[in-house]
């Protein structure tokens, strides 16, 4: 095979150089010390201004709302994303399917949960997040077993396979969905883990990194909120996305943990996870659990892009734009609440 | 003295504005367009800034506009583009600007609210038409009553499976789909049904428009036949899922019928109310449109006005501005602030005062339209250093020259020359149009240098006596051979020895004879010509540019480096290659046609020159020999002062500031004992908050210095030209302190020395080597303009009789004009115009331009007239 360094280009330098211009619009430290000091959400829209975002807000009427900044938020990366979608060849095109794939998973969850809850669909679709609707989602209210979701909705999606391991012909439920989620999930993981091996080189090397971690993060996180639900340990083993660092020994471990002091001693077996461990805590003050994972991953996701010739930064950058937009509309959100105590708690990126 | 030859006299000025009438004073000055402010207030959020509630009023009118100008595109109206130019309205004003724009918007959002009401009425009720006289059809072909279908369907089943299915009722849903959901609707209703509901599905020829957006759908009817209760749920939720509607239709084909002209006519109502409604529409519209333009410009003023005036910084109850100018403007601005005073009336007179600083100010040129597109190719390569001389002046002959010596036809120059006098004459209209083609634009934009690139190729065109190829026998030519025709035959080549053919001895009244033209000898004799020509006009050129630079040296009050720069330079250039140009000179005008056997090869001369090989002479005459007397004392001479140059060039400057800075150290150590621990300490220069120094750095020294409050002369000149790194120099030379850091900065001086003295001397060389381009290019137009003719026209004149040949000149003709335009007037023009603008550059600026300016960007309303909508504006 040739190195990727001479035939990468050909195909997907065009697409490279322009992921690599948007990342040059991430906000940057001294956005966010801007950013913060805003009195009202207007002010956010002027500094936003000034930064890549540019007029996105321009013809908002004001007052604004943070939901209106969050559909322009998504709107912005969707547009971004669906232009390197459209732009892309074989095999770039199936690597941004499978990223896609993970917001499919989303909006299933979300339209089975909120038709559970008795939402009407049509109040529902447009909450769904564009990059993972398909045409069949709309019949999704029909779905009251996993076998209706399987044969109504997801049968010639891609996402029909992940579903295998759990049909049954019982009703849904919240529990049922959950286990559902997850299932869809380290089906999902495993398979783009797969994928990303399969393609070799430096794409393998990111992706894999960044999914192990990924997958590790599911593990603690499901075992975490596993604690007094009736999910059985090994209905919870099952779920566990078999692609991380911590298989196999370590999602046995997990498998076995009744409390939150036996994960952690599991993860202290684990130097990366350790830290974050060690390191949160549910005081005030203290970052919790789920903001160092978030900080973990952005440092990885940085990383990725310290490397040429390979896929890992489109996926890098959704994430990290991710995260942006989570960190603008916490800001908003403190803003618009007046509650500026906890507006530190953003996670920078660069 | 006019100000094209270097940049006009720039001052930076404190302006002390009264808060009440700086509106005013930046709105007059914003019309003048000669100031250019420094923003004072770098270093504060966009957002805390003191008139940011006036800018987001502004956006926020703004938004309103483009919503109605949005509206009036899409209606299909054009946006007059006004001939006047409105001020900008007081403050008190944009309150009556605000209402007004409110209550447009508000009636606009109001009308198109209630019109896509009755559009989504209308929808319905047009897809209901639709849709009963598709359920009709249907019907009409099927059978009215649908329960035999069941019966019929339970019969089929039976014969294949056996059993008699329990009779439920049967139902149908009928609805319109959008086209494109068609699939999608019939795939997830046979998954979720098995396959046991009849789907019937028929594409609607009519197309209907969305009542938001106003696109065109494209919908297709859709009736679903199923059987019981839970199925009918089923297709129920997937119509809504698919956002299908549902059309309610009666069983009985009577009632169907009633529907059907009941919904006529209540369409024909509604078509009624909407066409009304829209003429309402119409008319806001109308309304609006005529005084979009006026809106736009005032709205875009005050938010200029105000952006500028957040730059400010607060002092009392007047605001501060810093801001450079122009100091012959300086009476205009002067006026155009008291204007302002009066226009709010204010009481407190305004006051401008000079300040001074160690800053670079901008470059600013007053220049009209014709020289500004030379001054465009000029920026291009670099703003000049502030001060610096200004190579456009010339460029504006250079430029067309060099390009039309590549160029060089009489015919292709007056289409050239044509087609730059058309865009010119035209320019006013053509401006009107505003195309905003990128290729039109660069071509408008050239449109004096296109014209003066045509003129000059007609001139050298004629010099080379070329037209279309052809040469043009104006004078006769003055070349008459006596040789009897008897003995030769015509038809065969013949040579014709100057020496003994020749009986007249004069050349052509002006230009190539031409005879030239049919000789065999004709690249031969060209090329001679043309590569001398390229080198005395390359060689001319440089030293022009040299010279140039004494002006700069002067200016700038360097004048050591008259001395230890411009004459070791001069005096390099001109003995190598001004030498060379002397001998062309001499060689053409001491050698007649009767000794040319005996004229010196320059090449063979020039080479032995720098061997020192000077050959004995062989026969009577040796082209190798030397040809004047004290030609070999001159050549070493001149050799030995243009390598003695280097030395001086390469020390000269660095060993003089040397001795300088020791000087100054030993006059400084005798009069002032230094203190160790007073030299430790900082110095006033570099007392600059390092926060802020920061921002200096970023901002670059377009939008200058963000220091607002610090007197100016205590100011970090970014500035690294000569003049700074002198006063540095001196500077450190001050406090012992900074021993090491001086060192370092005179190893510099030295690398820096180097690398120009290098750059220079092989520059020397090189360039002139470069200047052969005007020969090459200027050849290879020649020989294809002379291929085109000869394998394409001249195909086209030989073919065929009178009538037949015609008609092929008339068809060969076609491709030859193309291929000329194509090929010899864009191609190779675009080629010309490259090596004119690399030799101008390159070869020319690089002995006397530095570029390192920046340009004056004043503050000035034009933009905002020139903007057509204001999609542009975000």
């Amino acid at each position: 095979m040739m190195p990727e360094g001479l035939t990468f280009n050909i195909n997907h330098g065009y697409l490279e150089g322009l992921l690599r211009g948007f990342k040059g619009g991430i906000l940057k430290q001294a956005d966010y010390l801007n950013l913060i000091q805003c009195e009202t959400l207007d002010d956010l829209k002027l500094h936003l201004q000034s930064t890549d975002y540019g007029n996105f807000l321009a013809n908002e009427p004001s007052p604004l709302t943070v939901s209106v900044i969050d559909d322009k938020l998504r709107e912005k990366l969707v547009i971004e994303v669906e232009h390197m979608r459209n732009h892309a060849l074989e095999p770039l095109s199936t690597f941004l399917d499978y990223i896609k794939y993970s917001y499919m998973i989303d909006n299933v969850i979300l339209l089975i949960t909120g038709t559970l809850h008795g939402r009407p669909i049509h109040e529902l679709l447009p909450k769904c997040h564009p990059l993972g609707t398909f045409d069949q989602l709309a019949a999704i209210n029909l779905a009251n077993t996993s076998i209706m979701l399987y044969n109504a909705v997801l049968v010639d999606t891609p996402l029909a396979p992940y579903i295998k391991d759990c049909i049954s012909a019982e009703d849904l439920d919240e529990m049922n969905v959950e286990i559902i989620r997850n299932t869809l999930y380290k089906s999902y993981l495993e398979d783009f883990y797969n994928f990303c091996k399969k393609q070799g080189g430096a794409t393998a090397d990111v992706m894999c990194e960044a999914l192990a971690f990924d997958a590790d993060r599911r593990a603690f996180i499901i075992t975490i909120n596993s604690f007094g639900t009736e999910l059985s340990k090994e209905d919870r083993m099952k779920l566990y996305p078999r692609c991380g660092n911590l298989y196999p020994t370590g999602l046995n471990m997990l498998g076995e943990c009744d409390d939150f002091e036996q994960v952690k001693v599991v993860a202290d077996y684990y130097p990366q996870y350790k830290e974050l461990f060690d390191n949160s805590g549910i005081n005030p003050g203290d970052k919790t659990l789920e903001d160092k994972f978030f900080e973990h991953e952005v440092k990885l996701m940085k990383k990725s892009f310290m490397q040429q010739f390979q896929f890992g930064v489109f996926y890098a950058y959704i994430r990290l734009k991710e995260q942006e937009n989570r960190n603008i509309l916490w800001i908003g959100e403190c803003v618009a609440q007046r509650h500026r105590a906890k507006i530190d708690s953003y996670i920078p990126i660069f | 003295m006019g100000s094209i030859f270097r940049s006009e006299e720039m001052q930076l000025c404190q302006l002390l504005l009264q808060t009440e009438a700086a509106y005013a004073c930046v709105s007059e000055l914003g019309e003048l367009g000669l100031v250019q402010f420094k923003d004072l207030n770098a270093n504060v959020n966009a957002f805390q800034r003191k008139f940011v509630n006036e800018v987001r009023r502004c956006e926020e009118m703004e938004r309103k506009l483009r919503y109605i100008e949005k509206e009036i595109l899409k209606e299909g109206l054009k946006i007059y583009d006004i001939n006047e130019n409105p001020k900008a309205p007081a403050p008190k004003e944009m309150n009556d600007l605000e209402l007004e724009f409110e209550k447009m918007d508000s009636e606009l959002r109001q009308v198109n609210t209630n019109n896509e009401a009755l559009k989504q009425n209308y929808l319905e009720l047009a897809e209901l038409r639709e849709v009963l006289s598709g359920a009709q059809a249907y019907f009409a072909m099927y059978g009215n009553n649908i329960q035999h279908l069941v019966e019929e369907e339970a019969q089929h089943e039976e014969s294949i499976i056996g059993t008699k299915n329990q009779q439920a009722a049967l139902g149908y849903y009928v609805g319109t789909l959008l086209r494109e959901k068609v699939p999608v609707f019939e795939r997830v209703l046979r998954y979720v049904t098995h396959g046991t509901v009849y789907v019937y599905t028929e594409e609607i020829t009519k197309t209907f428009e969305d009542p938001i957006t106003g696109d065109q759908m494209h919908k297709c009817m859709f009736i679903v036949i199923y059987q019981g209760e839970q199925l009918r749920n089923k297709v129920k939720k997937v119509c809504e899922g698919l956002r299908g509607n549902i059309y309610p239709v009666p069983d009985n084909p009577n009632e169907r019928n009633e529907m059907l002209v009941g919904v006529s006519t209540r369409l024909d109502d509604l078509e009624n109310v909407l066409s009304q409604s829209n003429d309402h529409r119409l008319r806001v519209l109308g309304n609006a449109q005529k005084e979009m333009r006026a809106w736009t410009i005032k709205v875009e003023k005050i938010k200029a006005i105000y952006h500028t005036i957040n730059m400010f910084k607060a002092h009392q109850s007047s605001l501060i501005a810093e801001c450079w100018f122009p100091v012959k403007a300086l009476d205009d601005i002067r006026r155009a602030l008291s204007a302002g005073e009066k226009m709010s009336g204010s009481s407190i007179p305004s006051v401008i005062q000079r300040m001074d600083t160690h800053e670079a100010p901008p470059t600013y040129y007053s220049c009209n339209k014709f020289v500004k597109g030379f001054q465009n190719i000029i920026d291009a390569y670099g703003i000049a250093t502030y001060g610096e001389v200004n190579p456009a002046p010339y460029t504006i002959i250079t430029f067309p020259f060099l390009f039309a010596v590549m160029f060089g036809d009489a015919g292709h120059g007056v289409i050239l020359f044509l087609f730059g006098l058309y865009l010119c004459i035209k320019e006013k209209e053509l401006a009107a149009k505003k195309i905003n083609n990128e290729i039109f634009t660069t071509f408008f934009g050239g449109r004096y240098i296109i014209m003066m690139m045509g003129l000059f190729s007609v001139y050298t065109g004629l010099v080379y006596n070329d037209v279309f190829s052809k040469s043009l026998n104006i004078f006769g030519s003055n070349w008459k051979p006596n040789y009897d025709p008897d003995h030769f035959p015509l038809s065969d080549k013949l040579t014709l020895d100057p020496i003994t053919m020749n009986e007249n001895g004069t050349a052509y009244f002006f230009g190539v004879d031409p005879v030239w033209q049919s000789a065999s000898n004709k690249i031969q004799f060209m090329n001679s010509l043309k590569m001398k020509m390229a080198i005395i006009l390359g060689v001319c050129q440089m030293l022009f540019g040299i010279c140039l630079s004494i002006f700069n040296h002067v200016h700038f009050k360097h004048y050591i480096d008259i001395l230890l720069e411009f004459v070791p330079e001069l005096l390099f250039l001109g003995c190598l290659f001004g030498y060379l140009v002397a001998l062309i000179f001499y060689k053409w005008l001491t050698f007649e046609s009767a000794d040319a056997a005996c004229a010196p090869t320059l090449l063979i001369h020039y080479i032995n020159m720098f061997m020192f090989k000077y050959e004995s002479k062989k026969g009577d005459c040796d082209p190798n020999y030397v040809f004047y007397s004290g030609q070999q004392t001159i050549q070493t001479l001149l050799f030995l002062v243009a390598i003695l140059c280097v030395p001086v060039l390469l020390f000269g400057k660095p060993l003089y500031l040397i001795i300088k800075y020791k000087l100054n150290a030993r006059r400084q150590f005798m009069h002032s004992p230094t203190d160790p621990l007073l030299s430790n300490e900082v110095e006033p220069a570099n007392q600059v908050n390092p926060a802020y120094q920061h921002d200096n750095q970023d901002s670059g020294a377009a939008k200058g210095n963000g220091v607002g409050g610090d007197p100016p002369s205590t100011m970090m000149s970014l500035n690294s030209d000569e003049e700074s790194e002198d006063t540095d120099l001196m500077k450190s030379a001050s406090s012992d302190a900074h021993g090491d850091h001086e060192k370092l900065e005179l190893g510099e001086l030295f690398i820096h020395q180097t690398i120009h003295t290098i750059e220079f001397c092989l520059g020397c060389i090189s360039h002139t080597a470069s200047y052969l381009r005007l020969w090459a290019l200027s050849l290879a137009h020649a020989e294809l303009s002379e291929v085109l003719w000869s394998m394409v026209l001249h195909m086209g004149l030989s073919l065929g009789g009178l009538g037949l040949g015609g008609v092929i000149l008339f068809v060969i003709f076609f491709f030859w004009a193309n291929l000329t335009i194509g090929i010899l007037l864009l191609m190779e023009g675009l080629s010309a115009f490259l090596h004119t603008l690399r030799l101008h550059w390159v070869e020319f600026q690089s002995k006397f331009y530095k570029g390192e300016g920046y340009a004056f960007e004043p503050f000035s309303f034009d933009e905002i007239h020139e903007m057509q909508t204001l999609e542009e504006a975000t």
